[in-house]
């Protein structure tokens, strides 16, 4: 749940508490569809904060990352902080011989990305549809048996071209699924964190003697 | 009333930007920050801040040590260590409360309740 819904929860229960407390009359259904209203307002927009900070520092993170050298990581790190997954791994897509090569992973074993690295089944579609895969959105019949723990498989896409995955598997223990900030940062990395991958890897080639 | 002071403890650096920007809803907290265990040893002891939010997982010296360490420091016991974590399995939990932590949260951070939570330790 999004923690400013949580908060207008407890500002409800307060103030029709103390109203009673105070002897005061309780409130005319007008008025509690007036604060009722009052209240949906306020959460939209609480909402809408919430969203905007994270991308803000999701962004902060990627930036910084240009300059030191580690977007993989930085990746990592909005997915874990942000998100809830420290079980990542990040594959790009080499178009012309249709080759995908691990760039980076964290808390996946070796033996688990081998079986993703041909680009089978979710991976697969990823690409030849050019869209995020959510494996609750799949027919269950169809999933490999290595995609049993996967999350999501996030397209990354510059100019419209493919250029790499982000493989999601399992997510904390904490977190009961996606939530809507979720989609968005998703959605977020799927251009920038695609855009911040190609000038990395610019960069690296540039320096090469 | 003064400036409480919160020192923020996390190696990421998106952590530490989206709980500053977090805290910024309010205005009575000064924010400092440190990026492991060792460095926020230190801070606590130069700064003496009115919080410590600490992450557990960081290089150099884990958030549980730092605690321990910042806990058996006179000069620094009194201060309430959160930790902010990943990690939510039971065995860290009891861990984290065994180092002396006052409370323990899990990522990704809930607004309402990390503000409501240093309320309860800060004040309005």
């Amino acid at each position: 749940m999004i923690g400013t819904a949580e908060g207008s929860r407890i500002l409800r229960k307060n103030s029709v508490e103390k109203k009673h407390a105070n002897g005061e009359r309780t409130l005319s259904t007008e008025e509690l569809r007036a604060r009722t209203q009052q209240l949906s307002l306020r959460e939209q927009i609480e909402r809408n904060h919430f969203l905007l900070e994270r991308l803000y520092a999701a962004s902060a993170g990627i930036i910084q990352a240009l300059t030191e050298g580690d977007v993989h990581g930085a990746i990592g790190e909005i997915l874990g902080n942000l998100i809830g997954s420290e079980e990542v791994a990040i594959f790009h897509y080499n178009k012309a011989d249709r080759r995908f090569v691990r760039a980076w992973s964290v808390g996946v074993s070796n033996d688990m990305l081998q079986q993703f690295s041909k680009g089978a089944g979710m991976m697969g579609r990823t690409v030849s549809q050019g869209l995020t895969q959510f494996r609750d959105r799949q027919n269950q019949a169809h999933l490999l048996s290595c995609e049993k723990n996967l999350t999501a498989s996030v397209v990354l896409k510059s100019s419209r071209e493919v250029v790499g995955v982000i493989l999601i598997f399992g997510l904390l223990p904490q977190k009961n699924g996606l939530e809507w900030v979720d989609y968005q940062l998703l959605k977020f990395l799927e251009t920038y964190g695609a855009l911040a991958i190609e000038l990395h890897c610019l960069q690296k080639n540039a320096v090469k003697p | 009333m003064g400036l409480k002071k919160i020192l923020l403890v996390d190696d990421s650096c998106t952590a530490r930007l989206v709980n500053r920007m977090i805290f910024s809803q309010k205005s009575n907290y000064e924010l400092i920050s440190a990026v492991d265990g060792k460095e926020a040893v230190e801070r606590a002891r130069q700064d003496k801040p009115d919080l410590i939010l600490m992450d557990i997982m960081m290089p150099r010296m884990t958030g549980l040590e730092a605690c321990r360490v910042i806990k058996q420091d006179r000069s620094t016991s009194n201060i309430p260590v959160i930790l902010l974590t990943t990690r939510g399995e039971e065995s860290y939990v009891q861990e984290g409360y065994a180092s002396g932590c006052s409370d323990y949260l899990t990522k990704p951070v809930n607004d309402a309740e990390l503000l409501d939570l240093l309320k309860a330790y800060l004040g309005e």
